[in-house]
């Protein structure tokens, strides 16, 4: 099936579903509609084009996949955390390619639902799940990478609006997206992290120069981004200044507890493909049935075990009105670590496979070697694994720093 | 409302602590008394029995607290085997859960069964045996998953010292030479099977006890303790060294809660303990290097946690139960095809 018949295909398709047939109805939506293109587990694989991702992301919210949680009044689905956690279950389950837009959907749209005004969530939140608005994150600058209270962008008042001045680095996706959440000063310096506030800013604004950088895996996806006096109107400030940066840090703790919900369901694909391509191969299927291989691989299915549990009992907590508070650095830290120890894995067994290489080792080869090098940046963005020990340490053992 | 949904399991955390401290300086026996008297031994097993009928959930908080006050009892196998009598011999099971009847179980080795007549004839060492020369049965593992009890005063049982880590609740070795034993005393195929599994999750409870109670003393210590001008938390590697135990004490309690929902089989079961096993042994191993030289030392408790930890991890058979963890992955996954994959 074409990504366009996906996407005029069974839209909504769980609507009035819950529990375990609104399950099925996203299970069998994904199995039916997912090109094979798309599946990175598939020798037919070929990275979708952005129009490609953008109709069927699109297509994906139609069906119900996405904006689960956000109010229908803002376009989402208005269903309860739990459903998003069993869609993200079966988003997991298969080969699927990454979101383009999670900034939007996991960051700038919480932040907005947040924060924002009405007009704004009427205006952006929609136009995020329905793939008209790319967004992109604009936190990290040269001189502020992990530290953010040292960022130097500066937001000045400009009549009615502001005037926007500064660089920001490191920001994916900048080069395809609408939008950037920019993050900027609106005091001194040495006010860290007050006075720092939050803009929606147009990336076809004057003055807005996007740069990519080429990646360790060879991809040109993270960016530069030079504001030179960007003028933005007062309509695309998120929050008052303070304001927004506070309900920043507390959405950002529910997202690091909650994105990309799917992961351990999908590095149990990961690995599931990694055994059924080694059992294809002659060396390798052997290879697999000895003890240190069993061993090596137990490891790793303990630990997606232990990573559900991570997903699982915070949304719970959630779902009981609990507070996650700092807890979302403990899932990011496990998750990244397990994962980079997993492909390191992948990548050991696969380079013993037989020749001729096999069309199975091949496909799987494609997929782990892009996943090895990926997982390098897993534990750098989203708050280094340094920085993440870092909140464990302060904020949930409240470990003394006194001299 | 059922009395599980009237009972809160932090109520039994709280009492099973008191209890733990109510049973410093005293025997075996007297301890079984006092921990029956608060209902401990019971929580899982049925009414008829003496006991609450509760889930095993509840027992978790109760065997981490054990474990956390290190407990001189093997409290693990007493909860185990009163319920797994309740059916089977229920006057025995009653005994056992008013702490009158004491009871372990080797969890090491197999026996074997020849039928003499009426009766069974028992020969082979089985080991791993918590508290065995201080109780009255010793329930072991038999072929094809069946499981026998047996009473340590029966001609032919020999209840040996054995070297092992654990100091508060010795392990012993016990040899079975031509034990004869009632029929009935045989427990079904599948018995064995089902034990191993709950106390997985036994065993992943009392290794957070002993886990929390390690970081909670390399807290203290890294707190208190100064060098160089400073108490050792002010530097970052004794910091993050705590964190990542924090990390994997949090892993342990996700994985014990995920084992017990409406989803939680013998897979997730295995996988709380096998992440209990391996956490546990860092996270008390790291509190002992944040100790320094007084981790060492007999008196600080952190070794005794470490080698119940250890000897927990050697009960479950953490090693064979990995590698069985990973060969059955291996075995459910196609090779791959491209409609499969």
């Amino acid at each position: 099936m074409s990504v366009l018949e996906a996407v005029s295909t069974q839209a909504g398709a769980g609507e009035s579903l819950t529990g375990e047939a609104y399950r099925d109805a996203m299970r069998r939506w994904l199995h039916t509609n997912l090109p094979a293109g798309f599946r990175s587990d598939s020798a037919a694989f070929a990275p979708p084009t952005l129009q490609q991702s953008v109709a069927w992301e699109a297509a994906m919210y139609r069906a119900g996949l996405t904006g689960i949680t956000w109010p229908q009044a803002y376009g989402g689905h208005g269903r309860s955390l739990r459903e998003h956690l069993i869609a993200n279950q079966e988003i997991g389950r298969l080969a699927m390619p990454e979101s383009v837009n999670s900034i939007g959907k996991e960051l700038a749209g919480p932040i907005i639902l947040a924060v924002g005004t009405e007009e704004q969530k009427r205006r952006f939140l929609p136009a995020i799940l329905e793939m008209r608005n790319i967004w992109c994150q604009g936190f990290s600058e040269p001189e502020a990478g992990s530290d953010l209270a040292g960022l130097r962008t500066r937001a000045t008042r400009n009549g009615e609006g502001w005037r926007i001045n500064g660089q920001k680095i490191w920001t994916s996706g900048a080069y395809r997206s609408q939008r950037c959440l920019v993050l900027a000063r609106t005091g001194p310096l040495e006010d860290r992290h007050r006075g720092l506030a939050m803009f929606a800013v147009p990336l076809d604004a004057k003055g807005v120069r996007v740069r990519t950088i080429k990646s360790i895996d060879g991809r040109e996806s993270f960016c530069e981004v030079f504001f030179d006096d960007v003028e933005v109107a007062q309509a695309d400030a998120i929050g008052a200044p303070d304001e927004g940066w506070a309900a920043a840090i507390r959405v950002l703790e529910i997202e690091r507890a909650t994105n990309r919900m799917y992961r351990a369901w999908r590095f149990e694909n990961e690995l599931r493909h990694l055994i059924s391509a080694c059992k294809a191969d002659p060396v390798l299927s052997q290879m697999v049935d000895d003890r240190h291989s069993a061993v090596r691989l137990g490891e790793v299915a303990v630990e997606i075990e232990v990573l559900k549990a991570h997903v699982e009992t915070a949304v719970e907590a959630l779902v009981n009105g609990d507070k996650i508070g700092a807890r979302g650095s403990l899932a990011k830290l496990y998750w990244s670590e397990s994962h980079q120890r997993f492909a390191a894995l992948a990548l050991e067994l696969l380079q013993q496979a037989s020749l001729p290489q096999l069309a199975a080792i091949k496909v799987a080869r494609r997929r782990f070697e892009a996943i090895y090098l990926q997982a390098r940046a897993e534990t750098i963005y989203a708050g280094t694994t340094e920085i993440q020990l870092g909140i464990i340490a302060d904020r949930i053992l409240q470990l003394s720093r006194g001299k | 409302m059922t009395m599980a949904e009237g009972l809160q399991s932090d109520e039994f955390a709280a009492t099973a602590a008191r209890a733990v401290t109510a049973c410093a300086n005293l025997d075996v026996r007297e301890q079984a008394q006092k921990l029956a008297g608060d209902g401990l031994l019971g929580v899982i097993a049925n009414e008829e029995v003496g006991g609450l009928a509760l889930p095993l959930g509840f027992a978790v908080p109760v065997i981490a607290a054990a474990h956390a006050g290190l407990l001189g009892f093997p409290l693990l196998e007493t909860v185990l085997v009163g319920r797994l009598l309740q059916s089977s011999l229920t006057r025995l099971a009653a005994a056992i859960v008013s702490g009158e009847t004491l009871a372990t179980i080797a969890w090491q080795g197999e026996a074997a069964a020849e039928r003499d007549g009426g009766a069974l004839v028992l020969s082979g060492t089985v080991a791993r045996a918590p508290c065995a020369a201080k109780v009255d049965y010793v329930v072991v593992r038999m072929d094809a998953g069946a499981a026998a009890l047996i009473p340590t005063d029966a001609e032919g049982v020999v209840v040996e010292e054995a070297a092992g880590l654990d100091l508060t609740v010795p392990e012993h070795v016990v040899r079975l030479e031509k034990v004869e034993i009632p029929v009935g005393s045989m427990l079904p195929a599948s018995t064995w099977d089902m034990l191993s599994s709950d106390a997985n999750v036994l065993r992943a409870a009392a290794i957070l006890g002993s886990a929390e109670a390690c970081l909670a003393l390399a807290q203290e210590h890294a707190s208190t303790r100064r060098q160089f001008g400073h108490a050792l938390s002010y530097n970052q590697a004794i910091r993050h060294a705590l964190a990542r135990q924090k990390l994997g004490l949090e892993s342990i309690r996700h994985a014990i809660t995920r084992s017990l929902t409406g989803d939680g089989g013998p897979l997730q079961r295995d996988a709380a303990f096998l992440a209990a096993a391996s956490y546990g042994s860092s996270i008390s191993e790291g509190a002992l290097q944040i100790h320094g030289g007084m981790g060492f030392t007999w008196d600080v408790p952190v070794h005794r946690h470490l080698r119940r930890i250890r000897t927990l991890q050697a009960q479950g058979d953490a090693s064979g139960l990995i590698s069985a963890f990973g060969r059955r992955y291996v075995s459910e996954v196609a090779p791959f095809a491209e409609t499969g994959a």
